[in-house]
């Protein structure tokens, strides 16, 4: 017994002893990843020719469409998700796991492959694209066509999300809101949005960023009207890889600070 | 207020039963007790009276499920204003917060709270919607036992204050016992309701005996009736109890007994009225008391306070002499009684 405490004690000590070691070992490999992630970024400020930063001809233009039409895309994607994704989480369905997995079709489809399947439905010569094409609307190289693909491409992540977000918000307490004379739609917006607000706005945010940055589908259904992506490969090909960084750094400002915001005021509990 | 509910899922239930003052539904987990609660707050199908028909929100009813459901992202002055409307809502939830006593918590959020202010903050919000019901769901099961007696008493003395006839169900018999008026509900009917006092005097069933915290159930033959009383034999013991006219010698008969309604008494009495002699062949301290089992031609629950045996510490194996008065021995009309105690 007497033996025992003395092995177990000194186990204990050269645990405590390994520990700093270990801690240091830890913050050492978090550091390391984190420079691997952000290099790249820090390879761009010193790629960026500060002196003579210019856009080619069409950025500008590219950068309004991409703000424009990503903000519509977004407004569309939140309008249509929202219902869905509180359907998919309150409904109680038999075969709910069958549209589980048709959600995550879209999703897991390559956006070329998807680009290819949107211009197979909705092209000039399918019969969806012809009947719309009667009424006036045209799904290839066009404005709707661009918002088409941005909402395939932003849509299944803000449902995926939202979904999440709204099934964390306890059934109970909207029922309680009934009760207490709220009908269903003001329980809605006085209940489960603020209490489902943190995964809400990561959706917003991931669908943003979705859809600012989609191209698989975009370049197949939506060559015109060019937003930053498109122009960003555009001037690769077209100009070279100097040409691309004052378009690129743009897209950084324009991308990323509504997702940072968001992130921001939901950690520090704003939203 | 009578209520008539019918409710065939997820469980089947049919309850009709009055609700005076402070009413407790008294019955087992998974009975159904809280579907009726939402069934009467209209938030599952059921056919009924009163409101029946009505959606959730048109009903004017005061619901507190368990744990109270306060909403977090509110404060308890926002809690509590939630159903109310107007520029003067603030005011009215202030001065409902002050009337159960939470004038100055007003600024809190729910987690900032203990339970029994989680409790009286759902309360306040409840009446805020002025109710004509308030149906309280198991009230007593978010609480701590060192303050529940002292929070339920507040409690009720707040429904008593603001003049609204409260439904709770529960499985406590404890809160039962502090209610107006109570009813039992046993495989989805009301088996029972009346006051608490008559209730837990004489219960109707070995079933709602049960519930009420009777756990010696023994099958019976009638052997005597007279005008002082009646003589019932169980497993060879001939037990008097109260009169009962509706009872004839050779029926069959349950005879329930609560625990603490035996008493210790000395081996020399062994040939009195309704004494028995068992050997002791479990013991179980229970706060105050011994938790005894006492066994022989018939199985004996029995709770013995501890200051009744002060100098005397009970011994497994040792034989003890027993006795129950004749008008704590109920004699039901039924069959399917046990000779061994319940509830063990």
């Amino acid at each position: 017994m007497e033996n025992n405490e003395v092995v177990m004690g000194a186990e204990h000590i050269a645990t405590a002893s390994r520990r700093p070691p270990l801690r240091w070992l830890g913050a050492g490999t978090a550091g390391v990843v984190l420079i691997f992630l952000l290099a790249p970024f820090g390879g761009l400020a010193l790629a960026t020719d500060w002196h003579d930063f210019h856009f080619v001809p069409g950025d500008i233009q590219a950068i309004w469409v991409s703000l424009f039409y990503s903000a519509l895309a977004l407004l569309l994607v939140v309008l249509a998700g929202t219902p869905l994704a509180w359907w998919l989480a309150h409904g109680v369905h038999r075969g709910k796991w069958v549209l589980d997995a048709l959600l995550l079709l879209p999703l897991l489809t390559p956006p070329l492959a998807m680009g290819i399947l949107l211009s197979t439905f909705y092209g000039p010569y399918s019969p969806v694209g012809g009947l719309l094409s009667q009424a006036g609307i045209y799904l290839t190289n066009s404005a709707p066509a661009f918002v088409l693909a941005q909402i395939y491409g932003a849509m299944p992540y803000y449902v995926l999300a939202a979904r999440a977000a709204l099934e964390g918000v306890p059934e109970e307490l909207e029922q309680i809101s009934r009760t207490l004379g709220r009908n269903r739609w003001q329980t809605f917006w006085r209940v489960t949005v603020p209490l489902a607000r943190l995964g809400l706005a990561a959706g917003v945010a991931l669908a943003w960023v979705r859809a600012m940055g989609e191209f698989g589908i975009v370049l197949i259904v939506a060559y015109f009207p060019q937003g930053i992506p498109v122009k960003l490969w555009v001037n690769l090909q077209d100009v070279g890889l100097t040409a691309v960084y004052p378009l690129l750094w743009v897209f950084f400002w324009v991308a990323i600070p509504l997702p940072l915001w968001l992130g921001l005021r939901t950690r520090r509990g704003l939203l | 207020m009578h209520i008539h509910y019918q409710i065939d899922q997820p469980v089947h239930l049919d309850v009709q039963m009055e609700v005076r003052a402070f009413t407790v539904l008294l019955g087992l987990s998974g009975e159904g007790k809280s579907i009726l609660l939402k069934a009467i707050a209209g938030l599952i199908p059921a056919r009924g009276s009163p409101f029946g028909g009505l959606a959730a929100e048109q009903r004017p009813i005061g619901y507190l499920p368990q744990g109270y459901a306060l909403f977090p992202h509110l404060r308890a002055w926002e809690n509590v204003a939630y159903p109310l409307r107007g520029s003067d809502r603030r005011r009215q939830a202030m001065d409902l917060l002050a009337r159960v006593g939470l004038g100055e918590m007003a600024e809190r959020y729910p987690d900032a709270l203990s339970g029994g202010q989680r409790q009286r903050v759902a309360l306040a919000r409840a009446l805020a919607r002025r109710p004509e019901l308030l149906l309280l769901d198991e009230p007593t099961s978010a609480l701590d036992m060192a303050t529940r007696d002292e929070i339920l008493d507040a409690l009720i003395s707040e429904v008593h204050d603001f003049g609204v006839p409260v439904l709770a169900v529960t499985h406590d018999p404890h809160l039962a016992m502090l209610a107006d008026h109570m009813a039992v509900l046993l495989n989805g009917r009301i088996a029972q309701e009346g006051r608490p006092q008559t209730m837990f005097a004489r219960p109707v069933s070995a079933g709602v005996a049960r519930l009420l915290g009777f756990r010696n159930c023994f099958a019976g033959t009638v052997e005597q009736v007279d005008s002082l009383g009646m003589t019932v034999i169980v497993a060879g013991w001939p037990l008097r109890a109260g009169p009962r006219e509706d009872l004839r010698p050779g029926m069959a008969v349950t005879v329930v007994i609560r625990s603490e309604d035996f008493v210790l008494c000395d081996a020399v009495d062994a040939s009195a009225e309704n004494v028995l002699c068992l050997k002791l062949t479990r013991l179980r301290e229970e706060g105050l008391a011994w938790r005894v089992r006492l066994e022989g031609g018939l199985s004996v629950d029995m709770l013995l306070a501890r200051r009744l045996c002060t100098g005397r510490r009970p011994t497994i194996g040792e034989t003890w002499c027993v006795h129950v008065a004749a008008e704590h021995v109920q004699v039901l009309m039924e069959e399917g009684g046990s000779s061994r105690a319940a509830g063990d």
